[in-house]
């Protein structure tokens, strides 16, 4: 067994080196250059101290981007994961044709963002687009806009891009349903409750931890939303879909201002963990069921 | 559980009709976008402008020939295939050896590092694009698949070691002993029985890191600028800005790019299924 001990470092070392590189390394340069003026042009650093985040928040961009990112949050872990979870409240049940529906709900999900984006491009085109299209045949034509580039439409035109598909969501919450004792619910009926009642007052609280979960990943996803704006919207019309992801690209590409969009990138990383404290909070995750 | 037709009361039937109607229209929803660019793929560019909800006329693959004419789609699509396999193939055998070792050794710091490994999962990544680049960069690997494949490999870490962790776990200790007793060292013990155990495990976190590689944007557009290192997401806003008025041709990019995710998740669907669950249950 002598030579066991050698290997453990040599097993460990592919994937302690990514992490270095990926991660940490570039945790610890958002963190320090966040308090540097550091741009492409002059090449190196000088310490400012808190100058950039105090430039930040007098910073319009910056504040609609917060917002709109903040709303995009809230509406993701509400609406989306809601209607993930009364999917899968459905489902659990069996009904005829469960895992066809399963299925094809995912699909939206797995095909790349890229993809979804170009398809949503066209979907919400003024021209042939299928809003505009169906809208014309019902005769509806004065409801036609050009969704995306509108600022009164592009928010909630892209805001639908992602919030009907659930599939994660679903299949997270159908899998640890699945898994609920079926005596429990038999109990239940038993003792004269409701589809409707067993649902919400043991389903709904013994699904507690995956919701939490699933809430979570809704928030960090939210949080790092990048592709599907960039590719419908680039943040505009205006600033009106512009979120912190896309300001620090912006911020870091087009202006080469490095330690400004660090800067962004802090908001973000703090962002995220108030979402999953909130959250954690809220449903208790961490508690143990009874 | 579910009761027939006839036990159920007129309410239960209106809610029954109602939970099909329902369920009918997700699916709708969901593959409806997906049916209407495949479609609008075979229509002529006249036909897509003229009437955008309206059934081909003919199946000609007019549309994928320019696509594949016109842009470098093709050989994105091999970028693709190139770097989302090499940065599979190698985050499942580099944290299958990581977790093989936190499953089984006991070492000094073995708690803190599993935590700190694991912790990598919270990070939102868009907040490191700029440093992330700036690694890239200095390690000389900007617009390169090597650079690609590095950061395509670490970002499906913390999923990657949850899984293959759990499924180490679950393989029992007695299989392992039994080879070290027939005099089989620890890196033969490795490959040669218990790689072959985990096979399950393997493929979950195989399917779910190809599939996002083969999807993954943001990292792609700031790394890469030349054809040599391009991947498939980014051909198709090539498309949408340089070739505006070809839709046809659009339509047919857009297709080749979801074809093969769609294919992977038909092919591996419990795959998927039982690697998101693995992933989320253990956060």
């Amino acid at each position: 067994m002598k030579t066991k001990k050698v290997w453990i470092p040599i097993f460990l070392a592919p994937a302690v080196i990514l992490f270095l590189l990926i991660y940490a390394v570039p945790l610890v340069m958002v963190f320090v250059t966040s308090l540097c003026e550091y741009r492409l042009s002059s090449d190196h650093m000088q310490f400012i101290g808190l100058q950039n985040y105090i430039t930040l928040f007098h910073d319009a961009n910056f504040r609609q981007a917060l917002a709109n990112t903040v709303i995009w949050i809230l509406i993701h872990c509400t609406v989306h994961v809601g209607l993930g979870v009364f999917i899968a409240l459905i489902l659990y049940k069996k009904p005829r044709g469960w895992k066809f529906v399963r299925t094809a709900y995912m699909v939206p999900s797995i095909i790349s963002n890229a993809a979804m984006a170009t398809i949503f491009v066209n979907i919400f085109n003024p021209q042939f687009g299928v809003v505009n299209s169906i809208l014309t045949k019902l005769g509806l034509e004065n409801l036609t806009h050009n969704w995306l580039m509108e600022t009164s439409t592009a928010f909630p035109s892209v805001t639908m891009i992602w919030t009907l598909f659930a599939g994660y969501t679903t299949t997270l919450v159908l899998a640890e349903a699945l898994t609920v004792n079926e005596s429990v619910i038999e109990a239940a009926r038993v003792d004269g409750a409701s589809n409707f009642q067993i649902d919400v007052l043991i389903m709904l609280p013994l699904l507690r931890k995956i919701i939490g979960t699933t809430m979570v990943m809704a928030a960090t996803y939210m949080l790092q939303m990048f592709d599907l704006i960039y590719i419908t919207t680039n943040g505009g019309p205006g600033r009106a879909t512009t979120n912190l992801p896309l300001l620090l690209y912006g911020t870091f590409m087009s202006e080469n201002n490095y330690g400004y969009a660090n800067t962004i990138g802090v908001m973000i990383i703090v962002l995220g963990t108030i979402a999953m404290v909130i959250i954690n909070k809220t449903l208790k995750v961490g508690q143990e069921d009874y | 559980m579910n009761r027939t037709w006839g036990q159920l009361t007129n309410r239960g039937r209106l809610l029954m009709i109602l939970k099909y109607i329902f369920l009918a229209l997700c699916v709708i929803v969901a593959l409806f976008p997906i049916v209407w660019v495949v479609m609008s793929s075979f229509k002529t560019n006249a036909e897509i402008l003229t009437d955008g909800i309206s059934l081909p006329t003919s199946f000609k693959f007019t549309g994928y020939e320019q696509a594949i004419a016109i842009s470098p789609i093709l050989k994105y699509f091999v970028n693709s295939v190139i770097i989302s396999s090499v940065a599979t193939v190698a985050n499942v055998l580099f944290l299958a050896m990581a977790a093989y070792v936190f499953a089984r050794c006991q070492f000094r710091g073995k708690n803190i590092l599993f935590w700190l490994l694991s912790l990598s999962m919270v990070v939102p990544m868009t907040a490191l694009l700029n440093p992330v680049y700036l690694v890239i960069n200095n390690l000389g690997l900007t617009d390169t698949k090597t650079g690609l494949i590095l950061v395509y490999t670490a970002l499906n870490l913390p999923m990657s070691l949850l899984i293959l962790r759990s499924t180490f776990l679950s393989i029992p200790r007695s299989l392992e002993e039994a080879a070290y007793v027939d005099g089989a060292g620890f890196v033969r013990t490795f490959f040669q029985i218990m790689l072959p155990c985990a096979k399950g495990g393997l493929a979950s976190a195989a399917v779910l890191a190809f599939l996002n590689n083969w999807n993954e944007f943001t990292f792609a557009l700031i790394l890469t600028s030349g054809q040599d290192a391009r991947t498939l997401p980014l051909s198709l806003s090539y498309f949408t800005s340089q070739f505006s008025f070809n839709y046809t041709a659009m339509f047919a990019a857009i297709t080749i790019a979801v074809i093969p995710s769609i294919v992977i998740f038909a092919l591996f669907q419990e795959q998927v299924v039982s690697s998101l669950t693995a992933g989320a249950v253990k956060e």
